[in-house]
């Protein structure tokens, strides 16, 4: 694969004005050349959430929260970026001329190093327990009746399942969809028609219902019920899995795995998806951790820029909540293979978008990066940030019949100087 | 070069008011009688090490940013600082004279320093190349350096000036380490991919192009690559190229691969040897040829601070001896007269090994 080089000198003196100037032809866009899926999610003032997740825990030396020339600063360098005073780590170029877009939190503790409990507690925004998924509560309370597509869709080829909707009803569990492939068995088999089709289902329904009339718990066809209406709608949607990525957007993108998983991803948020989750893996880096973050961030950072873009220039980030994080970041402190191990205490994670103030840092780590100086935050904090800049209201309890559940940890608040 | 005896030298320690002992017959170069003579420390981990033409000094590159200078003889344990670079730097070479020193900086640079200077300052710093600086090499006339970076470039830079002269085209991925063949006519370069290239020097047109996959792994996992040259060297009748890296990638997140050298027939342009320790798990970090007919290499070990030193036979698949290092290494060199090795460690120190059994304290 090949791989962007370095960026130069020149590269550094970035400004926001030249990037304002650079989307001109992207504001255009809004006026007039969007697509008719866009026009119609537009037009629909459906809000969603992109979570882009660097898997395996990327460093926020080599990202977010760069030290140079400390002691565990790492050989990379610093680069300014199109908000002033805010420097990000050089591995960020593209990203560096679109921070105005986006805002860091650079004080997160989760207490904890392990992968599993790191991903639980940022998703659920709990300390522990069982509770449904951010792109579940999204999908919840911010898709429309009826959606086009599966409310939480999330692209990646592997990862640890998980009840991802916990006591929500299954139809806002993560759907996950392998790679760009469509999911299998989508297509209809030889000698159904639509016809037929349609009379299995009425006969599903009307059993479902003679079941209920009887006493039978309702949970119980309803998870069938909620399997049959996802296959139901990605079938009609069959199109967007099966539509090869135009040139243009595999050069933008890149043709890597990644890239037209993002492709896809801004395919899925187009046509009315509520949240799409995109895993980038491979940052789970123990040895050579300034080799491989030269690889795997020369990959995200232009194609999630190019992803950013196409959501700014179509007018929908306004509506769409873009959040990059990892589990947890990792040690200040080299191993002997020039690897950084798991480290939850002091890293970082980005978001921009719907309901988020742009080109903010809060909270800051100290000198060596060893712990949060200031504005600790968990993954509580952000949970409740995150769909509180969505419109939800996380103070409120989940409407379980008969069952109060706060939808955010009452023992945290959002990150109030986050939200718009 | 005057031996040191052990149990001073180690130390770094001076004679104080004794008057200084009558000079000591060499003994001769046995690889198997290899003890440390002297050690100096740093609080930082170092990235690599050369010992200059002169055998005078020791330099090594730190993750501080910094070059470090050192007396070998271990007389004089102080250090100075080389202070220029915003990166760490991994690669060291000297002008043929011995008077300058060239840095290859991660933060894209060339460094040129006199080698001397009480208070070194940069002479020059180059922009060399879009990222990485991997690596510096002078030509055997001395009127050339050699420089590989991650814009996949190799490139020529006329000494003492800094000129641009030459740029090499063909590597699809990160060029680890380019040196010239003795002869001076032809440049050899070998990548993150394990692909070895052929270049001639005055046309800059890639020659010959082989592959030696075996010292590279893609991690299906994680979807990484590993691989590339952490040493690289001719041999001095210029017959074989010698490269030090790693083999078997079974999880190359966590480094799990074994240490690896092999050998290149540079006429046939062949593998010669491949040579890899089973029983070691880490990374050759350094090799250097002894004229005694035998190659010394350094390693660091995936777990563990038992860095090692193999002293091998070319051809053959067992050392014939090694040493056990106090910590990781870093890379290796060997003082002109052939007699002592240099090796910088993960954990700050450099320590000096003399090849010849110790002098019993007089």
């Amino acid at each position: 694969m090949q791989r962007e080089f370095g960026c130069n000198h020149i590269d550094h003196e970035i400004s926001r004005r030249s990037f304002v100037a650079g989307s001109a032809t992207g504001a255009a866009a809004v006026g007039g050349l969007l697509t008719p899926a866009q026009a119609k999610t537009l037009k629909s003032g459906q809000k969603r959430i992109l979570q882009i997740f660097l898997q395996g825990g990327v460093s926020q030396f080599e990202s977010w929260d760069p030290k140079p020339g400390t002691k565990y600063g790492g050989p990379f360098r610093s680069i300014p970026t199109s908000v002033p005073g805010t420097h990000i780590c050089e591995l960020l170029p593209h990203t560096a001329k679109r921070m105005h877009l986006l805002s860091i939190v650079r004080s997160v503790d989760l207490k904890t190093n392990d992968h599993r409990i790191g991903r639980l507690r940022l998703e659920k925004g709990r300390m522990a327990g069982e509770f449904p998924y951010i792109g579940a509560v999204a999908s919840k309370y911010l898709a429309p009746p009826n959606p086009p597509l599966p409310g939480y869709l999330h692209i990646s080829t592997r990862g640890i399942e998980d009840n991802t909707n916990a006591f929500l009803n299954a139809q806002h569990a993560q759907l996950k969809l392998l790679g760009v492939n469509a999911p299998e068995n989508l297509a209809r088999p030889a000698g159904i028609d639509e016809e037929v089709a349609q009379r299995r289902n009425e006969f599903r329904r009307l059993a479902n219902e003679r079941f209920a009339g009887r006493g039978g718990q309702p949970a119980f066809t309803e998870a069938f019920d909620s399997s049959f209406e996802m296959a139901r709608r990605l079938m009609k949607r069959k199109s967007l899995f099966e539509q090869e990525p135009s040139a243009k957007d595999v050069e933008r993108y890149g043709s890597h795995p990644f890239g037209v998983r993002c492709i896809l991803a801004r395919e899925l948020l187009n046509n009315g998806a509520t949240c799409v989750k995109v895993t980038h893996h491979g940052y789970d880096t123990h040895a050579e951790n300034f080799n491989f973050h030269l690889e795997q961030l020369d990959e995200f950072d232009k194609t999630f820029c190019m992803l950013l873009d196409d959501l700014h220039d179509s007018g929908m980030l306004e509506s769409t909540l873009v959040n990059v994080y990892s589990e947890f970041g990792r040690t200040p402190k080299l191993n002997q293979r020039y690897g950084r191990d798991h480290w939850g205490a002091s890293f970082s994670v980005a978001m921009g978008g719907c309901g988020i103030v742009p080109g903010a840092v809060v909270g800051s780590t100290n000198a060596d990066g060893t712990e949060v100086a200031e504005r600790e935050v968990g993954g509580g904090h952000l949970f409740h940030t995150y769909l509180q800049a969505l419109g939800v209201d996380t103070s409120q309890d989940h409407d379980i019949p008969g069952r109060p559940v706060p939808i955010g940890d009452p023992s945290v608040a959002p990150i109030e100087e986050l939200l718009a | 070069m005057t031996d040191i005896p052990e149990d001073e030298a180690a130390s770094g320690s001076q004679t104080g008011n004794h008057p200084a002992p009558p000079p000591l017959p060499e003994n001769p170069i046995d690889a198997t009688q290899t003890h440390v003579v002297a050690e100096f420390k740093h609080d930082i981990p170092l990235t690599t090490c050369r010992i200059d033409p002169t055998g005078t000094f020791v330099f090594a590159g730190a993750e501080d940013f910094h070059v470090y200078r050192w007396n070998v003889s271990g007389d004089d344990t102080s250090k100075t600082i080389f202070a220029g670079h915003q990166s760490w730097v991994r690669s060291l070479d000297f002008s043929r004279d011995g008077k300058l020193l060239f840095t290859a900086g991660y933060d894209h640079r060339i460094g040129v320093w006199n080698t001397a200077d009480a208070a070194p300052k940069p002479i020059n710093m180059i922009d060399a190349h879009k990222g990485w600086v991997r690596w510096v090499r002078v030509s055997p006339d001395g009127k050339l350096l050699a420089s590989c970076g991650n814009d996949n470039l190799i490139k020529l830079w006329s000494i003492p000036d800094g000129t641009l002269q030459q740029e090499f085209v063909g590597h699809d991925r990160y060029p680890y380490a380019a040196v010239f063949h003795p002869n001076g006519k032809r440049l050899a370069s070998f990548d993150l991919m394990g692909v070895i290239k052929d270049w001639d020097i005055e046309t800059g047109k890639e020659v010959r192009s082989t592959e030696a996959k075996f010292m590279w792994g893609f991690d299906q996992k994680f979807r990484a690559d590993m691989g590339g040259a952490r040493d690289m060297r001719f041999s001095e009748d210029g017959k074989t190229l010698i490269i030090a890296g790693l083999t078997e990638v079974t999880n190359a997140f966590a480094g799990v691969h074994k240490p690896m050298l092999l050998l290149v027939d540079w006429k046939k342009f062949e593998h010669r040897h491949k040579w890899k320790d089973d029983a070691y798990k880490g990374m050759v970090w350094g090799v250097c040829e002894h004229p005694g007919g035998f190659l010394v290499a350094s390693g660091a070990p995936q777990s563990g601070n038992k860095g090692m030193l193999w002293f091998l036979k070319p051809g053959e698949d067992k050392p014939f001896h090694s040493v056990q290092l106090s910590h990781c290494a870093r890379g290796l060199d060997i003082t002109p007269n052939k007699r002592q090795l240099a090796v910088p460690q993960f954990d700050g120190k450099l320590c000096v090994y003399q090849m010849t059994a110790p002098h019993k304290a007089v």
